[in-house]
């Protein structure tokens, strides 16, 4: 019962990386149509800034907010490049954000280097009804929690929010109303860019970063993100968690080398089952 | 008459270059005669299919798997060139009735999941030779003559090239041809003129995924060793770059693309290792190419190389 329980702990602590990732592309998305490739990659730069931060002195909370805020100025420039040019349709800049996330392994290796990071995070472990668990996890759950309740206001209630809103339901007539659609996209790569740079230093101190550990994040937040057809971050939040126990039970009961397929394969099925459920006639892109 | 000096012209240089090249350059020749073949598949999967696909590297390792697998079980390694294509293919067939149901973005995650998940299979599969991978596959040899050097598989890599080449513009002249350039263009459209458009498509990634694994047979056979790590998801991201540069959709531009991308980092190699480089110069340097370059021709040459060459050439006779 205890092992159980533990397992479910760690696997929420992975979940929340993941949801983090997603409803990062779930933002970009919703806003431009745009599925961000680079999304992993504001994960592994603000890790690696914090974990230079904080080697250089600077303390907890400090070091882990600038590192979110290297992340979202990350997610700035990607947008630029990918939407600040009119008239980019969506599947090209989807291949512009895959070069982007290219770019920034060039950029991670010159400067930190190819060799894995971390550093610490919340020390102890803590007991609860007989699991043990680093008191680290707790600090990514409620970390996580807090942050999409943020979303869930900030969609719902801010006149930013509504603004983002109407330019995910209808560019053309947001625009119409004064809306400029593509400063609100660029705001959702910067959101999109925190998102992933907070699961970055949440995810460091219990996961060996190296820079190319963003293909596992935006697979597992890709994942997250297609139970809600990449629009609605609750789902994405449910996917993520339920990604990562699933994750952990594979590897506490059975072989901790498939935890990788559990994310592939539950992902493959979610999207043939969606494609199964669309109208054959599809809207065409041209 | 004239259409046909550009093709003659290639197919002089090719066959008179193995001969002049050093032996580093050669192995630089052949690789990048495996890219292109890869490429030429990619590129009528994406100019025809419209599809992303970013696991092109899987057919490639199943390709190089597969002729390895045969041959190391004393098999005839001519045996194991042929069915690398033909087991490649047969595998992109099974994924591909489920998978080519997908669209777009959500396609080109499958195509990554698939890669991922068949690297990592294959990574802990003891008779594949697991994470260390398969050593000691014997040179490739075909009847009593035994492709011993380099300069063989430079020939036989070309042949290759040519046969892929030859293979690819038929397909794309005849009248299934006529029908995926309809499919290309709007899907809806094609199957409201009667393309049966799903066997199409499952078609086109088939004929890819064999290109693909022919490339992988000869590549097992050249290097005598394979491993999951050959074959990374960014191998795949490759390919990409290379047929967009090129031009998707147009045989000669993947062939273009392959050559220009393969050569370009092959000279920044150089550079990044010469004396006073760091150590990391030649990754950071090919990984921001393949970035720069792919970000560029998206952004301001979004047919390519090749199709804009055309267009300007036109013009200049018009």
């Amino acid at each position: 019962m205890s092992e159980l329980l533990q397992y479910l702990i760690t696997g929420l602590g992975g979940g929340c990386a993941f949801a983090l990732v997603g409803s990062g592309l779930v933002v970009i998305h919703r806003v431009t149509r745009v599925v961000n490739f680079a999304q992993g990659s504001f994960a592994v730069i603000a890790a690696m800034t914090a974990s230079t931060l904080l080697a250089s002195g600077l303390p907890h909370g400090v070091s882990e907010t600038l590192a979110v805020a290297v992340g979202a100025g990350a997610g700035l420039l990607v947008g630029l490049v990918a939407i600040g040019k009119p008239g980019t349709p969506p599947g090209a800049s989807l291949i512009v954000t895959l070069g982007l996330g290219v770019f920034a392994y060039a950029v991670e290796v010159l400067i930190w280097g190819d060799q894995p990071r971390s550093f610490g995070g919340v020390p102890g472990a803590v007991d609860v009804l007989g699991a043990r668990f680093q008191a680290h996890y707790l600090l990514i759950i409620g970390a996580t929690l807090a942050v999409f309740a943020g979303m869930g206001v900030l969609f719902a209630r801010t006149d930013v929010g509504r603004a983002l809103t109407a330019c995910s339901a209808n560019p053309y007539a947001a625009k119409v109303v004064g809306i400029d659609v593509r400063r609100m996209g660029l705001l959702s790569f910067v959101i999109g860019g925190a998102l992933g740079g907070l699961a970055g230093v949440l995810v460091t101190p219990i996961q060996l970063v190296t820079f190319d550990y963003d293909v596992t994040l935006i697979v597992g937040g890709f994942a997250a993100a297609i139970l809600g057809g990449l629009m609605r971050p609750a789902l994405t939040l449910i996917g993520g968690l339920l990604l990562g126990v699933a994750q952990a039970l594979v590897a506490g009961y059975g072989n901790a080398a498939y935890q990788m397929e559990v994310a592939l394969v539950l992902m493959l099925a979610v999207m043939i089952g969606q494609a199964a459920r669309r109208p054959i006639v599809q809207e065409e892109v041209a | 008459m004239t259409r046909w000096i550009p093709a003659a012209a290639a197919a002089a240089l090719t066959l008179a270059l193995p001969p002049l090249l050093s032996s580093s350059h050669l192995t630089i020749y052949i690789l990048l005669g495996l890219a292109a073949i890869v490429t030429i598949g990619l590129s009528l999967l994406m100019g025809y299919a419209g599809q992303v696909s970013l696991g092109q590297a899987a057919f490639y390792a199943i390709g190089g798997y597969t002729a390895g697998l045969l041959s190391v079980h004393s098999l005839p390694p001519v045996l194991g060139l042929l069915a690398a294509p033909v087991v490649s293919a047969a595998f992109a067939v099974v994924v591909g009735v489920p998978m080519l149901r997908l669209r777009g973005h959500h396609l080109a995650f499958a195509t990554l999941a698939t890669q991922l998940i068949l690297l990592s299979l294959v990574g802990q599969a003891d008779w594949a030779g697991g994470a260390i991978g398969l050593q000691g596959i014997p040179r490739l040899s075909v009847g009593g003559y035994e492709f011993a050097e380099d300069i063989s598989y430079a020939y036989l890599v070309w042949a290759a090239v040519a046969l892929t080449m030859l293979v690819a513009r038929n397909v794309v002249a005849s009248r299934p041809g006529r029908a995926l350039r309809a499919l290309a263009t709007s899907e809806t459209a094609a199957a409201a003129s009667g393309v049966p458009v799903g066997r199409y498509r499952l078609t086109v990634f088939a004929l890819s995924a064999a290109f693909a694994g022919l490339a992988g047979g000869i590549y097992a056979f050249y290097l005598g060793y394979i491993a999951p790590g050959s074959f990374p998801v960014l191998l795949s991201i490759e390919y990409v770059v290379m047929a967009v540069v090129g031009g998707l959709g147009t045989l000669w531009g993947a062939l273009v693309g392959a050559t220009a991308i393969v050569l370009l980092v092959q000279v920044l190699n150089t550079v990044g290792t010469q004396p006073g480089m760091p150590s990391y110069a030649p990754s950071v340097l090919s990984y921001a190419v393949y970035a720069v370059l792919l970000v560029l021709v998206v952004l301001f040459l979004p047919h390519g190389i090749v199709p804009a060459l055309r267009v300007r050439m036109s013009r200049v006779r018009g």
